[in-house]
């Protein structure tokens, strides 16, 4: 079997102790980049390019993408542990990760998005091996309509994100639309709620709401009192440092989860980690049985996503390696890199270059395991972070959303959106409207449009494109019956209590 | 004693204006302002452009990149607009920088507002279908969306963008009408074209690469003056029959406003000895740019007539303009 | 919350979305809804619009229907803690330019241990000038990232 063979030779090349060098190199930059919010692979990526042309190209490109990789570990750190948002991937780990953290069970939450890391980086690896040629077929059947109807499904998570009032949240989400509308739209080149500001021409940057909504809100709310003592509860003893075997076998559905769902939305060219993230949990909290408790600090709530973001990987290298196609930012500078180095990434990529694409496939199997070697270690070592007095950990927040924030495009306008979204969140979280349905509709909301009407250009005009392609029928169904999920649940009540009466 | 100072003295301010004459060099490291993150267009250029000066040690300091990305190149623009008078930044500039002050009020900078520097690249296109698709010929498409109007598509960038230029120049000469969507991402429009979703697309010659030696595109056209050496047996749009003008993607260079002459005179001097270097040419080759060098004052011209002509095309377009 | 604050505070909100609403859909009215090539720049935007108006509407009757309580105390220390704590950053965040990221922070983080702390004023300098330097040295001198610099340099 030529697959075999393929990686046979493959791990002959990664495991040269130079490759293993670089490797280990990679994702050691990359789980520090990812720990930091803001910094991103990109710019990483850029910056390190000059050095990687003396280097020979299978060596850098198996750093390079150790770095790729390695940044989706560490982007939970900050999310568990003080609710800021490392990149728009780690946005959804926020929701139950933080407030498993103020449970005291950090170092569970930290410990779990490991280890759902490696599964799911794993599953995105053995994919990129196995199936790369089709699922790029797959994927390319994939267009706008296809697009409308996942967004819509991602959509109507929000009915499971409420909590108590719809009304309020569907509010919420509809004002992340607004925003998302901000900026020069792309279609007629009309300038949209720009309030004659030109740096809001290219919109609202996700993360910058993302972390004013959640981190500098947060950091808001807890310095309403003077907490005398220490604000979080110590973890104590080991259970509370790494997970528990009740917490993997919590999660059992959630690795399946991520993995797959992370692999599929990342191979496709315009899915990215978000979106994966985002429909990861909505799936995880559709199927579960405590799904009311989801967003209070369950595990499966920051496997899932977690594991979303770190499949998606592996998904998105497949239109990279199969058909040049870039799907994300960091691959798009890959494929620049690779173009560089005297590589075309197209068609006759692997066929051409089998040493190359192997040897990249078995270092990454090889980097999911030393990036799991890197990180369980550190995990209790991070949670001891929330033994710091309230009065040091909460500056602290705040200088490392700033940092963030700043370092993204060494903007002040983004420091003073920053500061705008944090009133913006305090007030939300007074006046009890969720702000994750905000963040989903800001998410999903540009592309939502842009697919719709990409769509309705596409078909003439004709709102019937969107059922009469088999996929995206199916997946507008799903929609539906998501959206009536609640509505199940109180004809339920509604049906018990009769009984109960009658 | 004080002979030989005053010796001193008199020959120092004797070679003062020689070093003017000289010409100004530049005291620190001298930051390339690109209006994309890192990975975008512009800023895999500019990279490419640092290494060149390491290597063919063109500068006495480092040349580093500087991203300013946002407002469709109008925070770049901005950035420069600032820096007024500092001749150790430049801006690396592409089509949108002239385009975005036409349609977005908001975005106040023009390259009229900034120093011309040197025109580099000129970027050519191709116009590709699917292989299995029904049309061996531009002419052969443009019937059929005579016949069928406005039911073929074609997948692109933004309506200001190249792509929609050149679909509105020959829709406007032939009297073809076909739909165009936007994408944002040069990955999508590819994807919609190679999964069958729309029917036509013009892209760079480096993206249609290895579609086509792999077989699943077809070239129809290029959008070029002359015919490019990888694409030989191509047709440009003149020889294909359509007499449309060739709006060029460019590339090139600005100061920011207020630079001494002498310091404009270094800049296009350095930049026109970078084009003259092997490694550019080779760049140039390998990702099939053409060489549009122009110096500064042909720069300004041509800036110019590009914006009355971009004027004249987005008014028929529908687009409204604000400049 | 307490229940009367609650309901008068869905009243303000429902009040400000609404007003939002119509804002939105004004604008949008201005841009073309549907074009010859497909829907236009004012189609989304006058849809949710129009959504975000009607379930502000439902959310402000449904709180007039319920009758307002009287508006108990709202918890103004509480508030008033949390607003000055956003005040000081966004002075802090407008000190950048001139005096750069470390003092700012700095100065940030003395306000905020000393004053909404109350601990001793040393601890409070220790802490600002601790973490302010952490920071620095970490970011930008160690990793490259930018902060925001002042006329002093850094």
């Amino acid at each position: 079997m030529e697959i075999i063979a393929g990686l046979l030779n493959g791990f002959a090349v990664a495991l040269e102790p130079a490759n293993l060098f670089w490797c280990f190199v990679g994702v050691l930059l990359g789980t520090v980049v990812g720990i930091l919010p803001g910094l991103g692979p990109p710019a990483t990526i850029a910056m390190l390019l000059p050095l990687t042309f003396n280097m020979n190209p299978g060596g850098a490109i198996i750093m390079l993408a150790g770095i790729y990789y390695g940044a989706k570990y560490g982007g939970s750190t900050t999310s568990i542990l003080m609710n800021v948002p490392g990149e728009s991937a780690s946005v959804v780990t926020c929701l139950d990760g933080y407030q498993m953290a103020r449970k005291g069970r950090a170092g569970a939450a930290l410990g779990i998005a490991a280890i759902a890391s490696f599964i799911a980086g794993t599953v995105g690896v053995v994919g990129l091996m196995l199936v790369a040629p089709p699922i790029a077929k797959f994927a390319l059947s994939f267009s706008s309509p296809e697009y409308f109807a996942l967004m819509s499904l991602g959509l109507a998570l929000v009915v499971l994100l409420a909590g108590r009032s719809i009304v309020k949240a569907l509010l919420a989400a509809l004002v992340g639309l607004w925003i998302a509308s901000m900026g020069t739209d792309l279609f007629s080149a009309t300038s949209r709620f720009t309030f004659g500001q030109m740096e809001l021409l290219s919109g609202i940057d996700f993360v910058v709401v993302a972390i004013g909504v959640f981190a500098l809100a947060e950091v808001l709310v807890n310095l309403e009192v003077r907490e005398e003592t220490r604000l979080l509860p110590v973890p104590k003893g080991l259970r509370n440092l790494l997970p528990t075997m009740q917490d993997l076998k919590d999660c059992r559905f959630a690795f399946v989860n991520g993995s797959v769902i992370g692999f599929l939305v990342g191979a496709l060219p315009g899915g990215g980690s978000t979106i994966a993230s985002f429909l990861s949990y909505g799936l995880e909290k559709a199927v579960s049985r405590r799904r009311e408790q989801f967003g209070t600090g369950v595990v499966e709530g920051v496997a899932a996503p977690e594991g979303a973001n770190n499949s998606e990987t592996g998904g998105a290298l497949v239109p990279l390696l199969t058909l040049g196609i870039p799907g994300s930012g960091t691959t798009a500078i890959l494929l620049a890199a690779l173009v560089l180095w005297g590589f075309k990434p197209g068609p006759l990529f692997i066929p051409e270059h089998p040493a190359l694409f192997w040897g990249l496939v078995a270092s990454m199997y090889l980097g999911n395991v030393m990036l799991l070697i890197l990180n369980l270690p550190l995990v209790p070592l991070f949670a001891q972070v929330l033994k710091m007095p309230a009065y040091v950990l909460y500056p602290l927040i705040l200088g490392v959303s700033m940092v963030g924030v700043y370092s993204v495009s060494a903007s002040m306008f983004d420091l003073l959106l920053l500061m705008v979204f944090g009133l913006l969140g305090y007030l939300m979280r007074k006046l009890d409207y969720p702000s994750a349905p905000l963040i989903l509709g800001l998410a999903l909301g540009a592309g939502m449009e842009r697919a719709l009407r990409q769509s309705l250009m596409m078909s003439e005009g004709k709102l019937s494109i969107l059922v009469s392609r088999p996929i995206s029928a199916v997946m507008l169904s799903f929609a539906l019956l998501v959206l009536l999920i609640p509505v199940f649940g109180k004809l339920n009540a509604w049906r018990l209590r009769a009984l109960e009466q009658g | 004693m004080k002979s030989p100072l005053n010796l001193i003295a008199l020959l120092a301010l004797l070679c003062a204006p020689l070093s003017f004459a000289e010409g100004f060099k530049p005291a620190r490291t001298v930051d390339l302002v690109v209006h994309t993150g890192p990975g975008g267009g512009s800023d895999v250029l500019a990279r490419a452009i640092a290494v060149m000066v390491e290597k063919e040690k063109l500068l006495p300091v480092r040349l580093q990149v500087v991203n300013k990305p946002g407002g469709a190149a109008a925070v770049a623009a901005a950035h420069l607009a600032e820096k007024r008078g500092d001749p150790n930044t430049l801006g690396l500039f592409t089509g949108v920088w002239l385009q975005t002050p036409l349609v977005s009020a908001e975005a106040k900078v023009t390259l009229r507002d900034l120093t011309p520097i040197a025109r580099l690249v000129l970027e050519p296109a191709v116009i590709a279908v699917k292989t299995d698709a029904p049309y061996k010929t531009l002419a052969e498409f443009i019937d059929a969306a005579k016949k069928n109007p406005g039911q073929l598509k074609q997948s692109g960038g933004s309506n200001t963008s190249r792509d929609n230029v050149v679909r509105q120049l020959l829709q406007k000469s032939t009297g073809a009408r076909w739909a165009f969507i936007s994408f944002p991402g040069g990955g999508e429009r590819i994807a919609a074209l190679l999964g069958g979703h729309v029917n036509i697309m013009v892209m760079e010659p480096e993206e249609a690469g290895e579609h086509i030696r792999a077989g699943s595109l077809r070239v129809l056209a290029q959008v070029t003056e002359k015919r490019l050496p990888s694409f030989p047996d191509v047709p440009t749009l003149k020889e294909a029959g359509f007499d449309v003008p060739v709006v060029p993607q460019v590339r090139g260079v600005v100061a920011p406003p207020g630079i001494p002459k002498e310091n404009v005179e270094f800049w296009q001097d350095f930049f026109r000895r970078l084009t003259r270097t092997p490694s550019w040419r080779k760049y140039i080759a390998d990702n099939q740019f053409e060489d549009g060098y122009q110096n500064a004052a042909d720069l300004a011209k041509f800036y110019d007539e590009f914006t009355d002509k971009m004027r004249e095309i987005l008014k028929d377009a529908g687009v409204k303009t604000v400049r | 919350m307490e229940e009367g604050t609650r309901k008068s505070g869905d009243l303000w909100s429902g009040v400000a979305l609404a007003a939002l609403g119509g804002y939105i859909v004004v604008q949008a009215r201005q841009w073309e809804y549907l074009g010859p090539e497909g829907p236009g720049a004012g189609f989304f935007p006058l849809w949710y619009g129009v959504a975000m108006l009607g379930l502000s509407a439902l959310l402000i009757v449904s709180q007039l229907r319920r009758g307002s309580a009287r508006g108990s105390a709202i918890a103004w220390t509480r508030l008033g803690r949390a607003l000055s704590t956003w005040f000081a950053l966004a002075v802090s965040v407008a000190l950048f330019k001139p005096l750069g990221f470390a003092i700012s922070f700095a100065l940030l983080t003395y306000f905020i241990v000393a004053v909404m702390y109350r601990r001793p004023l040393k601890t409070a300098a220790l802490v600002a000038l601790a973490s302010a330097a952490g920071f620095y040295l970490v970011f930008d001198r160690a990793l490259g990232v930018p902060l925001p610099v002042g006329i002093l340099g850094f």
